[in-house]
Order: C-alpha cells, then sequence, then structure tokens
C-alpha cells in the first residue's frame, strides 16, 4: 500500500506531496520525506564502490522506518521523487516501474508553459494521473 | 522537430501502419510563431540589450523542458555529470530533437580554459530573419542560446552563453557561433572529478 509520494526540488523545497491514506498523520509524512532527502544526497555524494553507478536515476530502498519503507528516484535535473510504502514484499521492478510512470506524469506536467519551475505543482491532471498510477501499483503487486 | 518529411505512398489508405502522431512541425508556422515572438518583444523594450535578454530568457523557459523531457525519453536512465558528456548532449541529442540534424561543430576555445562554441553555418531561427543595418551586433540566436543556458542550469552547469556571427569567406551570410562559458565552480568540479 502505498502511503506518500512526493516531487522534491532540487533545491530541497517540496514540489508536489500527496498522501494516501486516511488514517496517517500528514505531518509524520512530511517528517518522513524530509529525511529521506539526507539518505538522497548521502548517496548522491558518496557513491559506493559496489553499488548503483554515480550516474544512476534509480536509487532504491533508501531506509526502512517503523513499518514503511522510503524508495528514493533522480532525476537528471536534481528533482527527486520519493515514494513511501508499507509493502513488505515489494519486487525491485515494480518500483522501478512505478518511477518510470511517474518520472512521465512529472516531465508532462512541467512541460505547461505556466508551470514556474522551482514552485509547487498545481496541475490537476498530474495529480489525477498520480491516483492513477498508485492504485494499480497496489493492484499490480498484490497478483 | 522541425524538417520536411517524407510519406511513402501507399495505395490503399489501410494499409498504411498506423503513425504515433507526426514528431515534426511545419517550418513555415515556426518561422511565422517566431517572427511574431521578436515583434512582440521589440515593442516592448527599448534597446538591443534588453531585447537580447528577452529572447534568451524565453529560450532559457523551452531549454529546461527539453531536458526534462529528453532526459525521460530518450536517454534511459543516466545523468550526466561530465562537462564533455553534457556538451555532446547538447550538440547532438538536443540540435537533433530541436532542428532535426546535429549541430556543426563542437570547439573547445583556445583563449580560456572554461569557452567552448557551437558553431552552426545558418541558425534554423535566423533562416529568414534579415537584420537591419542599424541594430547592429544584434543576433535572434539568442533564442537559441537561451535554449542551450536552459538546458546546462537544469544539468547543473550554471554558465553564460551568448550567440554571435562570425563571417566566414566565401558565404554571403555569416556563420553563427553559440559561446559558452561555464561557471568557476564547473571547473572546480571537473578537476574534482578529474
Amino acid at each position: 500500500m502505498i502511503v506518500c509520494v512526493a516531487v522534491v526540488g532540487h533545491q530541497n523545497n517540496p514540489l508536489y506531496i500527496q498522501s494516501f491514506t486516511e488514517a496517517d498523520d500528514a505531518l509524520k509524512l512530511h517528517h518522513i520525506v524530509h529525511c529521506s532527502l539526507d539518505v538522497v544526497d548521502e548517496r548522491v555524494n558518496n557513491p559506493k564502490k559496489t553499488g548503483p553507478l554515480l550516474n544512476e536515476t534509480f536509487l532504491g530502498l533508501l531506509y526502512p522506518i517503523e513499518n514503511f519503507k522510503v524508495y528514493g528516484y533522480l532525476t537528471n535535473t536534481k528533482v527527486k521523487f520519493i515514494l513511501v510504502t508499507t509493502d513488505l514484499d515489494v519486487k525491485d521492478a515494480d518500483v522501478r516501474n512505478f518511477f518510470r510512470r511517474f518520472h512521465a506524469a512529472y516531465v508532462d506536467a512541467v512541460s505547461n508553459p505556466f508551470h514556474v519551475p522551482g514552485k509547487k505543482i498545481t496541475s490537476r491532471t498530474f495529480a489525477e494521473r498520480v491516483s492513477t498510477i498508485v492504485k494499480s501499483f497496489g493492484l499490480s503487486s498484490a497478483v | 522537430m522541425i524538417g520536411v518529411g517524407k510519406m511513402k505512398q501507399y495505395t490503399n489508405v489501410l494499409d498504411k501502419p498506423l503513425t504515433k502522431g507526426k514528431q515534426e512541425v511545419s517550418l513555415s508556422a515556426f518561422a511565422f510563431l517566431f517572427s511574431e515572438l521578436v515583434q512582440y518583444n521589440q515593442t516592448q523594450v527599448d534597446n538591443i540589450g534588453e531585447l537580447e535578454r528577452r529572447l534568451e530568457d524565453a529560450g532559457y523557459a523551452v531549454g529546461a523542458r527539453v531536458l526534462e523531457l529528453l532526459c525521460h525519453r530518450d536517454k534511459g536512465n543516466r545523468r550526466e555529470t561530465r562537462l564533455l558528456g553534457i556538451l555532446s548532449f547538447v550538440h547532438s541529442t538536443v540540435w537533433k530533437v530541436l532542428f532535426g540534424k546535429v549541430a556543426d561543430s563542437l570547439e573547445k576555445g583556445t583563449e580560456h580554459e572554461d569557452e567552448y562554441m557551437i558553431s552552426e553555418k545558418e541558425l534554423l531561427v535566423n533562416r529568414f530573419i534579415s537584420i537591419p543595418k542599424d541594430m547592429g551586433t544584434f543576433n535572434c540566436g539568442a533564442f537559441v542560446a537561451g535554449i542551450v543556458r536552459g538546458v546546462l542550469d537544469g544539468a547543473g552547469f550554471p554558465a553564460v552563453v551568448t550567440a554571435h556571427f562570425v563571417p566566414v569567406d566565401g558565404q554571403q551570410r555569416p556563420r553563427t557561433t553559440i559561446l559558452i562559458k561555464f561557471a568557476e565552480e564547473v571547473l572546480h568540479r571537473e578537476a574534482r572529478l578529474g
């Protein structure tokens, strides 16, 4: 079950945060996303020699916290996508697929000439597409 | 994106393959739009420097979006961290998508370490434009310079990019050169990466 997705700009400013559970405290999710930014920076600045290459976009599992797992993805313009999920058995391929579609939706939202880079993403279409992707992620990994 | 599309002639329209949609925009449509852009900006400013800056800002917005789009579409999942990498990306991939061909040449400047030049015999945006004598060295290629600056900035290589005319013997119209001057930090980082 995906709990929350977030898009963070290249100066670590939040561009889009959306949570998909009713019960959880939104503030706690914001806090988790914020903490994961440190992990992303650490991964980018000190690449593990055996880990992903220096210029790989998918960062993988960043860190587990309580009963959540946090996945990260870094685009070419230092924009980060953060995914928080409560699933225990998440396949790597599923998460990569999710981020690929999320990236496509993000690129479409940014191509909007009225969107100011650095400001929050206010497009309703983007929000709908993200909800669709999130719903289908839940289904594919349940099978 | 801009170019001449040639369609194979099919005898039966049902035999035509389903297209992905046209990837190209007609050159004349773009030329009209660009001329309107230049004219609109011309009425808003008093001097040439301001006009060049406005065109460059317009190009900057395009460049930022082109970078996002291309990195998602073509580059798979690689992020450019090296100077030569990003320059060759601009020189080939970006030019191919925008103008339908790779840029004519990419050179390293001789006087300074941080200067690189991309030259083009005739910039597509300048094809239907002739600059009146009293505008001096104004070049509508400032739009393209803005695009390059947008791409470099988004990828983390801050630079100052300008467009210049370079007269060439044997040709009536001068060649256009886009001069890219990288910021200090880019060179330091490049030196550190080895």
